[in-house]
């Protein structure tokens, strides 16, 4: 049987192939992970739909490929190979140039490395990025997309995917008036306000792509390394660089007095152990979070500057950064509201573990209302958060330590851990901040034993 | 020294270099163009496709004036006269060069004769007649070609073991030649050879001829062939070669068998070799592949950026029109545009007699990546234009994708399929559907009309052939 790569989540279409874990002749079991794939945020394991010998792979590490592309072909137990061999698995149409009989027909299969890209040419992998919902693609992995040469130029000098475009002739093929329809759609779509029901506006459709500055021989200074930039690292780049640019940030500094929780997290934390669960200053805090947010819904909240309207969340899912060795990913912990301190304690530790090994799912990455990044574990002291769109505020957590502080008069030492929130301006005002901040604190400090019994 | 400045100079004037250098000026760009051969043209035009096709049409004189017999024409035995058939063909050469030299004129691209050297990434050094000249250049294009590959076991220094430059040169006709190596330029010129008079031996490692063709293209040609040459063996390595008086003394192997064999003369054409020796690309950031090929990315640009490099030298399929199409890109890319070498067919031409001509995806490349198509095939057997001429040894064949209808592949073999493979190329390239090719009226009696012909028979309502096929799926 074919397998081929289903699908990832919400626009998500395609992805690199980050390992293949299984080879030509392996026996496999169903369910058994057969490739990892690295899309936009996550790393996701691609499961086998069933047991069997496999026959063929089709792709390997580093290959990008499509939601639909062929990946392995598997045979029946015990069968032979008879199994049809089918389309080729990566995105890229046969290269017409190995047709010949010559010598050096694979030179070019090499991938060409070291060479800076001129700053105009839509990089070949625009076309792959995952969309939105609203502009699929429709056109086959395989071969090119059917339209003239001419067309094929137009479209990319206005750096439009050809696989998204529908085409009104015969065989799917794309004429003029298929492609002024489509930029068109694209120009209404950016235009009208979204729909409740609507998909989101295409971003990454508009998005003309920037003049990249031009490469600077560091070398000429001294020895240098290269890297390249992984998918993870440019998403978590196109991310901040969306929100720094979108969002009015503002950041609140305050700190609370954690020694009561200091107590109850030395007399919990065995017990929590035996159960498999760490309890963490974090897992107190998604519950001082929860609690404050509910008294202040203007933090559970998003915007929708093109509809004008402020979205009020009545869940509340909460994301966890987490510093993973390939750069950072924010899974979701989902409906906290519902959950005890334990419960909470158990999935963050589970959550996060899945993510450090990069098995979260996109899904798993999406839905977040509000964003907690606790850098205590590595001894930050008050810093200022990037706020996780489209949420509108993010806490972050410092280090606890013990300081002397005045209680009635008297200056005793307290264990204090620095807290800040960054918040979107736009949607509340500093006084709101000030005001979440206060009773989030308060929050903290009213956490009860019985809160955190099992 | 004092350099000259340009903001372009292209290193190589075959069709690669010259329509660089050409778009380039038209573009409004001040360009240099360097070749160290006093004859502008490069492979193709001397050493290559226009020779080779000059002595194919005369081959192909001989060997119809011999077959008009059956017409109840009677030719006596041609009478050959070499130098006057080379003077022909020089004079062919010096035509098409000096029509290149005028349009290099009139575009004011200025010709420096000589031999270029990077001394770094902005700077060639050319050695002309009258000394060393620097040349500061804005960007680079190389466009050097590449030239017969000689395994070091077969260089003799003997002229009886040739490459293809030589053969080209015709300087007798041996008796017995062998032909090591089955690929387009061994079968071309075997056929020259075989035509003149030569008995003909090919052998080919391989175990078939013309290797990347589809088997059922290549047939018609091999069977042609092995009544033109005295033989073709394939699955045979030649092992050494050694001078034997005025004859080539020649080991070979077919699987356990050895033999020994004398020719008067070899032709090696096993491959050609990129030009990349003594060009000075160790003193810029050019990297290139473990056979020596140029690597470039899909705009032609070598590992320096301000350096591009089209053609034989940058790999892929050795082709004239590659190059040309490679030096419009790099070109477009230089001056702002954007474009980039993608989803770009190159079609396949060998001239031999029947031709094949291919382009897009073959029917054995289809298999082999699991691509699901659908074939139609249409003999020359039905067609009235080839019957009219004897040769029915042809078939014109469709690469269909079966969902969208899309014609994925073009194959023809038969007298003249290179001419009609253009059209086979423009469809691909505009994405129509065998529906397209068969609602397109062909004019009677042409071989276009196999074409046409073909994407009906998909359809299963050919005029000329009967087949019971699937029903019009047509809306």
């Amino acid at each position: 049987m074919d397998v081929r790569l289903p699908r990832l989540g919400e626009g998500a279409d395609s992805g690199v192939i980050a390992t293949v874990f299984v080879k030509e002749g392996d026996q496999i079991q169903k369910d058994q992970p057969v490739l990892e794939i690295e899309s936009e945020k996550a790393v996701a394991t691609i499961p086998a739909p069933a047991g069997g010998r496999v026959a063929k792979v089709l792709v390997k590490e580093g290959d990008e490929i499509r939601v639909g592309a062929l990946i392995l072909v598997l045979s029946e137990n015990g069968a032979g190979v008879a199994a049809a061999v089918a389309a080729p698995a990566a995105a890229a149409p046969p290269p017409a140039r190995a047709i010949d009989a010559s010598v050096g027909d694979d030179a070019r299969e090499e991938p060409v490395i070291d060479v800076p890209a001129p700053p105009r040419a839509l990089p070949a992998s625009a076309r792959v990025a995952a969309g939105p919902s609203g502009f699929p693609i429709v056109h086959p992995a395989g071969a090119p997309p059917p339209a003239s040469p001419s067309l094929r130029k137009i479209a990319r000098e206005l750096g439009i995917d050809l696989y998204r475009v529908a085409g009104s002739e015969r065989g799917g093929r794309i004429v003029m008036s298929d492609l002024r329809a489509y930029v068109q759609k694209i120009q209404r779509s950016a235009l009208e306000p979204r729909s409740t029901t609507g998909s989101p506006a295409p971003a990454a459709v508009l998005q003309v792509p920037k003049p990249v500055p031009a490469s600077i021989d560091f070398s000429q200074w001294g020895p240098v390394t290269k890297q390249k930039i992984s998918t993870l690292r440019r998403s978590i780049s196109r991310k901040m660089v969306e929100s720094w640019t979108t969002v009015p940030h503002i950041t609140q500094f305050d700190e609370v007095d954690v020694t009561e929780l200091l107590v109850l997290r030395k007399t919990y934390a065995p017990k929590y152990e035996a159960k498999k669960a760490h309890l963490t200053l974090t897992s107190f805090a998604i519950h001082a979070v929860v609690a404050a947010l509910r008294k202040h819904p203007s933090f559970n909240a998003s915007i929708d500057e093109a509809a004008g309207e402020i979205i009020f969340k009545d869940y509340f899912n909460i994301g966890i950064a987490v510093d993973t060795e390939q750069g950072l990913i924010v899974p979701v912990l989902r409906k906290a509201d519902t959950k005890s301190v334990f419960q909470l304690s158990v999935e963050l530790n589970e959550i996060a573990e899945k993510t450090r090994a990069r098995k979260i799912s996109l899904e798993e990455m999406q839905g977040g209302t509000f964003t907690i990044s606790n850098q205590g574990g590595i001894g930050s002291g008050h810093f200022t958060p990037i706020v996780n769109t489209p949420e509108v505020a993010i806490l972050g957590m410092g280090r606890s330590v013990l300081k002397p502080v005045v209680r009635e008069g008297k200056v005793v030492q307290r264990t204090m851990m620095p807290l800040v929130l960054s918040y979107d301006h736009r949607v509340n005002d500093g006084a709101n901040a000030a005001r979440f901040v206060v009773d989030l604190v308060k929050e903290f400090e009213n956490i009860k034993e019985a809160d955190v019994k099992i | 020294m004092k350099a000259i400045k340009t903001e372009i100079v292209v290193l190589g004037a075959g069709p690669g270099g010259y329509a660089a250098a050409f778009y380039a000026a038209d573009k409004g760009k001040k360009v240099i163009m360097v070749e160290q051969d006093k004859r502008l043209g490069g492979v193709c035009l001397n050493r290559g496709c226009i020779p080779s096709k000059a002595y194919l049409h005369a081959a192909k004189l001989v060997t119809e004036a011999e077959e008009s017999s059956i017409r109840g024409i009677h030719f006596a035995k041609p009478r050959i006269d070499l130098k006057e058939m080379r003077a022909w063909k020089e004079s062919i050469l010096d035509k098409l060069a000096g029509g290149i030299t005028g349009l290099a004129k009139r575009r004011n691209v200025e010709v420096m004769q000589g031999r270029g050297y990077f001394e770094d990434s902005s700077t060639l050094r050319v050695e002309t007649a009258g000394g060393q000249q620097f040349v500061k250049f804005d960007n680079a294009i190389i466009a050097v070609g590449s030239k017969a590959a000689i395994p070091s076991a077969f260089d003799l220094g003997n002229p009886r073991v040739m490459t293809s430059t030589e053969a080209l040169e015709i300087e007798e006709i041996p008796k017995d030649l062998l032909v090591v190596g089955g690929g387009y330029i061994g079968m071309e010129l075997g056929t020259v050879y075989a035509s003149l008079g030569s008995s003909i031996v090919v052998v080919e490692a391989l175990d078939a001829i013309l290797a990347g063709a589809d088997p059922d293209l290549a047939r018609p040609v091999a069977q042609r062939a092995g009544k033109l040459f005295r033989e073709i063996r394939v699955k045979t390595k030649v092992v050494k070669m050694a001078t034997a008086g005025k004859q080539i003394k020649v080991n070979l192997e077919v699987g356990p068998e050895k033999k020994e064999e004398l020719y008067d003369r070899v032709l090696v054409s096993v491959g050609r070799v990129p030009n990349c020796a003594d060009l000075g690309l160790e003193n810029t950031r050019v990297g290139q592949d473990e056979k020596g090929f140029i690597k470039v990315d899909e705009h032609q640009r070598t590992g320096d950026p301000g350096i591009f490099a089209i053609g034989d030298v940058a790999g892929g399929v050795l082709l004239a029109h590659k190059a040309s199409k490679e030096a419009r890109i790099a070109v477009e890319v230089i001056t702002g545009e954007m474009s980039a070498f993608e989803d770009i067919i190159i079609p396949a031409v060998v001239f031999t007699d029947p031709e094949l001509a291919w382009c897009g995806l073959t029917e054995s490349e289809a298999k082999q990546k699991g691509v699901n198509v659908e074939v139609a095939k249409f003999p020359w057997s039905a067609s009235g234009r080839a019957l009219s001429f004897d040769r029915t040894d042809g078939m014109t064949k469709l690469v269909i994708d079966p969902e969208s209808e899309r014609i994925l592949g073009v194959g023809i073999v038969g007298s003249g399929a290179g001419e009609l493979i253009g059209e086979g190329v423009l469809a691909i390239e505009m994405g129509a559907t065998a529906k397209d090719l068969a609602e397109s009226v062909h004019p009677h009696p042409t071989l276009s009309e196999t074409l046409s012909e073909c994407a009906e028979s998909f359809y299963g309502y050919a005029t000329h052939t009967y087949a019971k096929k699937k029903a019009t799926t047509e809306q």
